[in-house]
């Protein structure tokens, strides 16, 4: 259409050359009548045809011009779904990596040291809190194994069932702040997590403040918490307990 | 295109293994330092086009690294991201003083990370 277009256009500019030139039609030297009404008339009716033919072409230009507009908007809906999933996907891609990483971490340790900075490390980089405090199940109490961040006075030795921490070590349901509005909470607590070797619950992590920059907790973080309670615990069971020298 | 090579330089195993799995799959060299000492050393070596550097460091920490960097010549122009649990503006302005060119925060977002990067490698 747009070659229609232009044909119009370049008869237009030759007929305008032509008038301003002062060169008559060549029908008007032909035609017997040479009276100036009839030339004039027939200019006119030529002139108007020749205008209807430019009106069609343009509208043709313009329904053209309108399905481009609705096909570019059609591909960039297309480009921004594309986006979406290669971002969707990118983060699929690095949350997996993040949970081998953090596997790897847990069971590559010959220790139970190895282990308890593999999970510190994982805190910290992974889900985003320097105050953490790992436990682990000595009869009725959750002993310190390891506190980073915080005082680990008062962690020393906490009864099953005793606060959110203990609660934690004795049922073996994570807690999450916020998660239960109805639940007593610790205003800086934000997650506490059992430890499990198989059915065994075997210990509890507890993780303060996340870094300023992080505000909540994402389904990420969710994820590497039950990689942690499925792994983290069994990790400390298959290593020999002397040879965690406590730094607690 | 050329392979870019990228220095990584953390203590940390998990932010090490973290990096390399991000960067290796879009075809980055990775090569890597345990500590900011390590790190320069590695980077006079290696002759990286990047560096990611961790700012909390044994024996010297990544703002002494990026300057010490930046005072020699073979190394003066290397991109360094910083790479830092620390989000505060003082601790920026801090990355920046010693020379850094964009930093990143912990936890690492793989898009963040490979968006810069990308833009501090001109890609």
């Amino acid at each position: 259409m747009s070659e229609r277009l232009r044909e119009v256009i370049s008869s237009l500019r030759s007929e305008q050359e032509r008038l301003a030139s002062g060169v008559r039609p060549a029908g008007a030297l032909r035609g017997a009548p040479s009276a100036p009404g009839d030339a004039g008339e027939l200019e006119r009716r030529r002139l108007a045809s020749e205008l209807a033919l430019a009106r069609e072409a343009v509208s043709h230009a313009n329904e053209e011009r309108d399905r481009l507009r609705a096909r570019v908007e059609e591909l960039e809906t297309e480009r921004r779904a594309l986006s979406d999933d290669y971002v969707a996907a990118q983060e699929r891609v690095t949350g997996v990596a993040q949970l081998f990483v953090a596997l790897e971490r847990i069971h590559r340790g010959r220790s139970r040291a190895d282990v308890v900075a593999a999970v510190q490390e994982i805190v910290i980089n992974m889900i985003g809190s320097e105050e953490l405090a790992l436990f682990e199940r000595r009869g009725d109490a959750l002993g310190l194994l390891k506190a980073f961040g915080v005082d680990p006075g008062p962690l020393h030795a906490i009864p099953l069932g005793e606060g959110i921490i203990g609660r934690t070590g004795a049922t073996g349901a994570t807690w999450i702040a916020g998660r239960d509005p109805s639940e007593p909470g610790d205003p800086e607590l934000t997650a506490c997590i059992p430890l499990r070797a198989g059915d065994e619950l075997v210990g509890a992590l507890a993780i303060w403040r996340l870094l300023g920059h992080k505000p909540v907790l994402d389904d990420q973080d969710h994820a590497v918490f039950d990689l942690l309670s499925a792994h983290a615990g069994l990790a400390l069971q298959l290593r020999a307990p002397q040879d965690l020298a406590s730094d607690a | 295109m050329d392979r870019k090579k990228i220095l990584l330089v953390d203590d940390s195993s998990t932010v090490l293994l973290m990096e390399r799995m991000i960067l290796s799959k879009h075809e980055y060299d990775v090569v890597t330092a345990k500590d900011g000492a390590e790190g320069v050393e590695k980077a006079v070596a290696e002759r990286p086009d990047l560096i990611l550097m961790d700012v909390v460091m044994p024996r010297m920490d990544g703002f002494e690294a990026c300057r010490r960097l930046r005072q020699q010549d073979d190394t003066r122009d290397i991109p360094v991201i910083m790479v830092t649990t620390r989000g505060e503006l003082a601790s920026v302005e801090s990355g920046y003083a010693s020379g850094c060119n964009d930093y990143v925060t912990k936890p690492i977002n793989g898009l963040e990370l490979l968006a810069k990067v990308r833009s501090c490698l001109g890609q």
